[in-house]
């Protein structure tokens, strides 16, 4: 039996905004299915409850990214450090991860990147997080808000260049946010177990086992 | 004795003819004859004035000023008799016996509604035209108040749509565009229907649907549409579209899968085909263009200021929202298979 070392990874407030974010989200992309081909889909017996059910999961993701961003910009302030990539993260840590994922874990290498509370991404990670809650997040929130208020913000949707500019941004960033959440939640299993990495989301604490192969971390 | 037979023969042919004739001498009595007066409300007041701009092209003025006022003669107003008026129901039974049905009845006579001095068919009414009046009860702060408990974006749908499009069995509904311009100059205002002096004035002495139709054919593809939208110099005009009807109810009850969205949302791209662009002749009414079919439905440029969330989806962004989706599975299907292919490297790892 290796030692173990517990780490704590993740602390209430993000834990409490990643459960939140997941369960909005995933109410987005069920109902967003039947608001977009109600046809079709009959998820909910009554269209006008998939559309209050999708406004309300927005307010949800948009409360929870509120919640996010002062957390790691005011209380933690470790926003800087945590998600945007340094230049040894770009020069050499992209591909180093980008080598683990598509080579060395196949041949049963460990995973290069050991997360601390200030460095719980690896390169990789910090790249993808920072287009997604910088970017991705933040302009699918916005287009939603104005979405379901074109009346009182009809000039910012002019200025957008119009209803059609508007529901074009919303769908292909929520297609995008949905692509991203299915290689995020196969990524999340690839830890020494299925549960490994989801576990500490949940309980806080992540358990290190002691490096037992130093010639494979690279 | 002869003479006496003679003139009691011509007496009576005399007054035969005249009575034969009597109707026909006053069916000849011209609209202008009466609009001569009634067309100055200094001569007749204003109340009584009959604009010839919006009365002379009205199915009413075909028909004519003596078939709903025929006791009017050419001595009026002289011989001091109040004119007759021909009641709607002569002419417009189906739907009067409807509109007496309904809860309406009791409430508004068919010309609190209808100025039959103005009167044009259901596809020459612009929508906003049909929703003043509703307007002229109907509150519009209470309306939109009342529909903002349930409704979502009640000032959205209560500004883009004829309430006759629910609060009816109306049928047979298009997307009509309106052009609608900028009121003032400013960098930011509220758009209103342009009216037909408007319009003319913008067109710049050419015929106002060449604003759109550019190449002056009657018909108004989706390039031209795409043009019009994105010309800077048009950027104080926008399209504005309403689901209207074609065909008219006045029965006034509301339908029910009007509650649930899915009458207008649930259609289906297929039921969004047909559009016009309607533009305001100067008599009020308006003339129709058509507009290629599913135009309402393109992407971005066709009608940008025109989207009912689930009918009028574009199938080119479907496709690549497709693309995207497939793309995140591309690593949970390819990482995964190979993970699953050389899951032995990683055994030890598990003991």
């Amino acid at each position: 039996m290796s030692p173990k070392n517990r780490i704590y990874l993740q602390p209430t407030p993000v834990r409490i905004w990643h459960w939140l974010n997941a369960l909005g989200i995933i109410t987005l992309c069920i109902t967003a299915v039947q608001i977009r081909f109600p046809e079709h889909v009959h998820l909910f017996e009554n269209y006008k409850d998939a559309i209050l059910l999708h406004n309300a999961a927005g307010l949800v993701v948009t409360f929870s990214f509120t919640l996010w961003f002062i957390y790691y910009a005011l209380v933690s302030r470790s926003m800087f450090k945590v998600y945007v990539p340094s230049v040894d993260d770009l020069q050499n840590g992209i591909l180093r991860q980008a080598k683990f994922y598509l080579l060395t874990y196949f041949l049963g290498w460990a995973n290069p990147h050991h997360p601390t509370p200030d460095n719980k991404f690896n390169p990789m990670q910090k790249s993808a997080y920072l287009a997604i809650m910088f970017l991705l997040v933040p302009l699918v929130s916005l287009t939603g808000l104005l979405l379901t208020n074109v009346s009182p913000m009809r000039d910012l949707v002019l200025l957008v260049g119009g209803l059609k500019i508007l529901i074009a941004m919303h769908f292909l960033l929520a297609c995008s946010l949905c692509a991203f959440l299915f290689t995020h939640v196969y990524l999340a299993t690839l830890g020494k177990t299925a549960m490994a990495y989801i576990k500490p989301m949940w309980t806080g604490w992540e358990e290190e086992e002691a490096e037992e192969h130093p010639h494979h971390s690279t | 004795m002869i003479t006496q037979i003679l003139n009691k023969i011509m007496q009576v042919g005399l007054l035969t003819l005249l009575l034969a004739w009597s109707p026909a001498m006053l069916a000849a009595m011209e609209n202008s004859d009466c609009t001569d007066c009634h067309g100055d409300a200094g001569t007749v007041g204003a109340a009584l004035v009959i604009e010839a701009r919006t009365f002379d092209h009205t199915a009413h003025a075909q028909v004519g000023c003596h078939a709903c006022h025929a006791s009017i003669t050419q001595d009026h107003p002289d011989d001091g008799l109040a004119p007759s008026k021909a009641s709607c129901s002569e002419c417009h039974d189906e739907v009067s016996a409807e509109y007496n049905n309904s809860l309406h009845a009791e409430n508004a006579v068919c010309s609190d509604c209808h100025n039959p001095h103005q009167v044009h068919g259901p596809t020459a009414v612009s929508g906003h035209a049909m929703n003043l009046q509703c307007a002229a009860c109907h509150v519009p702060a209470e309306v939109q108040e009342q529909h903002a408990v349930w409704l979502p974006q009640a000032d959205l749908h209560i500004s883009n749509l004829p309430c006759v499009t629910c609060h009816s069995a109306a049928d047979q509904h298009v997307i009509s565009l309106y052009l609608t311009r900028r009121q003032g100059d400013a960098l930011f205002g509220s758009f209103e229907l342009a009216s037909y002096d408007e319009l003319r004035s913008l067109a710049g002495g050419k015929p106002i649907e060449q604003l759109v139709d550019r190449n002056a054919d009657g018909y108004i593809s989706l390039a031209e549409l795409r043009l019009f939208n994105l010309d800077p110099q048009n950027k104080q005009l926008r399209l504005q579209g309403m689901m209207t009807p074609e065909r008219l109810s006045h029965d006034f009850i509301s339908q029910d899968d009007r509650w649930d969205c899915s009458f207008c949302h649930a259609s289906g791209p297929e039921a969004m085909q047909v559009s016009y662009l309607s533009l305001a002749e100067p008599d009020g009414s308006f003339r129709r263009v058509a507009v290629e079919q599913g135009a309402v439905l393109d992407a971005l440029y066709g009608t940008p200021d025109f989207y009912m969330v689930g009918s009028t989806r574009s199938t080119a962004l479907n496709y690549v929202g497709l693309v995207i989706l497939a793309g995140g599975l591309v690593m949970p299907i390819g990482h995964g298979t190979l993970r699953f292919l050389t899951r032995k490297n990683r055994k030890h790892e598990e003991e």
